[in-house]
């Protein structure tokens, strides 16, 4: 066992103590810097606003910027185990990774328009049941009733939870002997699934866990947003003979958009890209269970072809933007962020 | 001000002093597969040496398990600062020589003291890339002596017994049957290979993958003598548990199942394969050192020493003690503690039956594609044939995809 | 006559607000029921977990469903703590996040407030940008992070790690506060330099002080997402003393065994603190996520 020894102790406070003062100080001499170039030298009116964005600036260049193009360059080199240290770094070598890309699988079988239909298929059902599944349970929440406060805690469990206990967790109950699903379902007399092995359950696996995963945070935006919609606009419509659902559909859906909207991008983004889900619960690395992004872990990591992910990354990145931008023109409903 | 300047100057001399102490000491980093009672091993063999080498100190770190280190091996070189030395399996010589990141050891060490198995799993390109530590990491058949007193000779006396034996939840046989390292045993037996004589085109579609898979598929589904679904943590608990009679494991488990079975363990050799009337072979291999390119100077000295130390007769015979693992060394195997216990003498009589490892970057391609297949097969969700087909495509696009 | 429509309008109001609630009580009950059953829906993974840790050692696997079983036993929470080093990931896992979550706010709120109250040049494309930011896979970065860390010397400590949560958590910290500003008035600060305040002072005397549940909010996300994670500190913490909690708990469910009795100990005694805090301010996490979306 590891004591916490006051050595441990004093050796991680003084690490902390040290890290402190270098990123004090790394920001004073920015700031002084950017001062005297933006003040003195250009005198630009906009000094101030520079001055308190340059240390972000930095550290979104060191972490986002000096890596994506890092990778970017990757994309265009046929770096991989046989070619480690001397690849070759050139146009032609970039557009023949694309071109791979989609013409060939990615790992062994599986290319990437199946990929491809199977992440969008995997994103659409989980937004699905977070959406809905927050919204039932939102307007449940949404009105004066008794244990409404535990009902809300409890409900918020499967959010509060650190992910990667969860999705582990989960693999465990699914189980084909111990997780409590196959027990449930020999005790009514059904037949065990095998959640690991078979393709199908497996995926349907990692959706029950993502859902489960999800809809509390759904939940928790939609009620914000009920909560704000004024209880007059539904008296109103009461009064003027509006049934439940049509005071729903033109009440509650219009005045939850600004919520939804930037809710529902996010969601897309993040279940797009979610990697513990899809990783973790796919203990037998099944091609079949993979999405995009755990196809493009497993080509850099278990494959090590660098240059090819890298390209492929490139490619990931492309149709997230795509769909944001289409998103936003087509509800238009993000403006407000940007103005 | 003049007291000021030689303050200054006396801590600076002072500080120097201090560094070229420090850096007179040889620093090695050592990253170790083990985990448990082989990373105990570690640990007091590194103790030992600095113990008694004072101007040499070597770092263990534990990697979690082969995965991790092989990845974090790779990324370390690509970023220019990998460890000196590494313990591991021989299947890592494949991506490392690839990749152009270990050193191969003909010129470093006297090869001729090990034995020739362990030797041949790490040759690659006519040289030979690590250090033998201990030989086999292979399969056998284990047995619990309380439940079954005499070991099925065949495959056809597995069957017979295995259906007495099957029944209320206690199985026959045991084995993880989600990796194809236990699926290459019987493939041998049936007289298979999964590459062809050049050892890098890969033979996977062919009739005696196909009769292997079959095999399998009826030890499930025709005689029943094995679980409907096992990993290797299952098998491992029913057999502690005394709800398997027989399980095939590899050499790494036999110091947990003497600790929990003692005198009730038994081993020996799996079951010769009716059908061909071949044992059934299971790969050999083991642990080796490896050396980080580059390495040169006081370190490779040191690293050199540090080898030869674990390597020596003494450690050997320590190893046999404390692991149950047959020693590399030629003259390790020739001591009687070796030749005396019923237990190696089993894993040994298991081992001559064996082959080597193909260590080869292809290798790994293999296994990929053969895991999800097999897996298939024993789920009944693929035929057989259909799967050997998909195998030989799956290995075909990875090969492929290497170049 | 006036007076007599008002009451009239006031009970059929009344009437129609209650009614319109949803009263009825087999409605409630309804409700109740299909809410009780999401709540168990919800707690019962944990609650596994929590049946798990408690079983004796050799027993670990079983088909049993009972919560608490027979046997229960301490065991595998003695062995996490006293054998294992479980309490030393929390520690490094603290310290990390702790600063990660005060350097993040720091960066994030002077960053937000000049979004929020500049048109400088190069203001859309930084918004713009700090939305492309999200969509990136992590594990699209991994590579290059490596690298770059070896090369300044941030590997195996905490300050690369810290550094590299602080500026990941910019982005989303930013587009939270920046709402939030927003519908702090200017005139607000407009009142404050006509007294003859500089610019900064307003922002530490006046927006800072508005803004305390927006910057509560921030500082727990940042602290939710340091604490959480685990792909960042596998490729900046590589030796097992500095490893925060996800790496520790990795190492215990690895690929061929997991230790099941440790790994759900761990597991609830990471999760529950979590859980606490999370809930103590959940309160706050309703409306400080929808106060940046939606415009006063």
């Amino acid at each position: 066992m590891s004591l916490l020894t006051p050595e441990v102790i004093t050796g991680s406070l003084s690490q902390v103590g040290s890290m402190v003062l270098y990123v004090f100080l790394g920001a004073l001499v920015v700031e002084v810097v950017v001062y005297f170039v933006f003040g003195k030298i250009f005198k630009s009116k906009y000094t101030l606003p520079y001055m308190l964005l340059a240390p972000a600036a930095i550290g979104l260049t060191l972490l986002v910027i000096y890596p994506m193009a890092y990778e970017v360059r990757l994309a265009f080199t046929n770096m991989s185990l046989r070619h480690f240290r001397n690849y070759s770094l050139s146009l032609a070598q970039g557009l023949q990774n694309f071109k791979l890309i989609f013409a060939e699988p990615v790992l062994k079988q599986v290319k990437f328009f199946p990929l491809l239909s199977r992440t969008i298929l995997w994103t659409v059902i989980n937004l699905i049941f977070h959406v809905s599944g927050g919204l039932v349970l939102a307007i449940l929440l949404n009105r004066r009733m008794r244990g409404r406060g535990i009902y809300r805690t409890l409900l918020v469990f499967p959010w509060a939870i650190p992910q990667i206990v969860a999705v582990l967790a989960w693999r465990g109950e699914f189980h084909f002997e111990y997780g409590f699903i196959n027990v449930m379902l020999q005790r009514i007399g059904l037949q065990p699934i095998q959640w690991m092995v078979d393709p199908f359950w497996n995926f349907v696996a990692a959706c029950i866990t993502n859902i489960w995963l999800g809809i509390p945070f759904m939940m928790i935006i939609i009620l914000g947003g009920l909560q704000s919609i004024p209880i007059e606009f539904y008296d109103a419509a009461e009064i003027d003979g509006a049934s439940r659902w049509q005071q729903f559909r033109s009440i509650t859906l219009p005045m939850l958009r600004p919520i939804l909207t930037p809710a529902v991008i996010l969601g897309t983004i993040w279940t797009f890209n979610n990697f513990n889900v899809p990783y973790m619960i796919n203990k037998y690395e099944l091609e079949t269970s993979d999405i995009l992004v755990t196809a493009l872990f497993r080509a850099a990591f278990e494959y090590n072809r660098y240059g090819f992910s890298a390209a492929f990354a490139l490619v990931i990145l492309l149709i997230l933007f795509v769909f944001t931008l289409t998103y936003i023109r087509v509800t238009g409903g993000i403006k407000g962020v940007y103005e | 001000m003049k007291k000021f300047v030689t303050i200054l100057l006396v801590s600076m001399i002072l500080m120097s002093l201090v560094s070229i102490a420090s850096a007179s000491k040889v620093n090695l980093v050592l990253w170790t597969k083990e985990g448990e009672e082989p990373l105990d091993w570690n640990k007091s063999l590194v103790a030992e040496y600095m113990k008694a080498n004072p101007e040499v100190s070597i770092e263990l770190v534990k990697k979690i398990d082969v995965e991790v280190l092989r990845e974090d091996f790779l990324t370390a070189s690509l970023a220019g600062s990998p460890p000196d030395l590494l313990w591991t399996v021989n299947d890592h010589a494949g991506p490392f020589v690839a990749a152009d990141v270990i050193e191969p050891v003909d010129n470093l060490f006297d090869l001729s003291i090990f034995v020739d198995s362990a030797l041949e799993a790490v040759k690659l390109e006519g040289r030979y890339w690590g250090i033998p530590i201990s030989n086999g990491n292979h399969l056998m058949l284990l047995y619990n002596k309380k439940l079954i007193s005499k070991v099925p000779e065949d495959t056809d006396e597995l069957f017979a017994i295995g259906k007495k034996l099957t029944q209320g939840g206690n199985y026959a046989l045991v084995w993880n049957q989600t990796e194809p390292f236990w699926l290459v045993p019987w493939l041998g037996g049936f007289k298979g290979k999964v590459f062809a004589e050049d050892g890098v085109t890969p033979t996977l579609n062919t009739p005696e993958m196909i009769a292997t898979l079959k095999f399998i598929h009826d030890m499930k589904f025709d005689a029943k003598i094995i679980p409907p679904e096992c990993d290797y943590d299952a098998a491992d608990t029913l057999f502690k548990e005394g709800k398997a009679a027989m399980i095939i494991n590899g050499d790494w488990s036999l110091g947990g199942y003497m600790g929990v079975l003692g005198e009730d363990l038994g081993v020996a050799r799996i079951p010769k394969v009716v059908a061909t009337g071949e044992w059934p072979k299971p790969y050999t291999s083991g642990v080796y050192f490896m050396l980080a390119k580059g390495l040169s100077g006081d370190k490779l000295k040191a690293a050199q020493d540090f080898i030869g130390f674990v390597a020596s007769r003494e450690k050997q015979i320590e190893m046999v003690k404390l692991l149950n693992r047959l020693p590399a060394l030629k003259e390790a195997l020739k001591d009687p503690l070796v030749t005396e216990n019923p237990i190696l003498k089993g894993s040994s009589d298991q081992m001559v039956v064996g082959t080597p490892m193909p260590t080869v970057l292809e290798m790994r391609c293999n296994w990929d594609s053969m895991k999800p297949e097999m897996l298939a097969v024993l789920t009944d969700t693929k035929s057989p044939e259909d799967a050997a087909k998909a195998m030989q495509t799956s290995v075909e696009a990875c090969i492929k995809a290497l170049k | 006559m006036s007076l007599k429509i008002k009451v009239e309008q006031k009970r059929v109001y009344n009437f129609f607000r209650r009614r319109a609630r949803g009263d009825s009580p087999f409605k409630r009950l309804i409700i109740h029921i299909v809410l009780i059953l999401a709540c168990l829906i919800a707690v019962y993974p944990i609650l596994r977990v929590i049946s798990v840790s408690l079983r004796p050692g050799d027993r670990l696997l079983s088909t049993s469903l009972a919560i608490i079983p027979k046997d229960a036993s301490m065991q595998s929470y003695y062995k996490i703590i006293f054998e294992k080093d479980f309490l030393l990931w929390l520690w490094n896992s603290l310290c990390i996040t702790v600063t990660t979550a005060f350097i993040g706010l720091v960066l994030a709120a002077t960053s937000a407030y000049a979004f929020s109250r500049w048109k400088f040049p190069g203001r859309i494309p930084g918004l713009l940008f700090l939305l492309t930011t999200q969509m990136i896979p992590a594990a699209m970065l991994i590579v290059p992070i490596y690298v770059l860390a070896v090369q300044l010397n941030l590997i195996n400590s905490y300050r690369g790690l810290a550094l590299a949560y602080s500026v990941s958590s910019i982005p989303f910290s930013i587009w939270i506060l920046k709402g939030y500003y927003d519908t702090i008035p200017r005139e607000l600060e407009e009142a404050a330099r006509i007294d003859g305040a500089s610019q900064m002072s307003t922002f530490y005397k006046i927006i800072l002080p508005l803004s305390t549940p927006a910057l509560a909010i921030v500082f727990l996300f940042n602290f939710m997402m340091a604490w959480n994670d685990w792909i960042l500190a596998r490729i900046m913490l590589q030796k097992e003393k500095i490893f925060t909690w996800p790496l520790g708990i990795w190492t215990l469910a690895g690929q061929f065994r997991v230790e099941w009795g440790t790994f759900t100990a761990a597991s609830i005694l990471v999760a529950v603190p979590v859980m606490i805090l999370f809930l103590y301010s959940s309160k706050w996490l309703i409306s400080g996520l929808t106060a940046g979306a939606v415009k006063g």
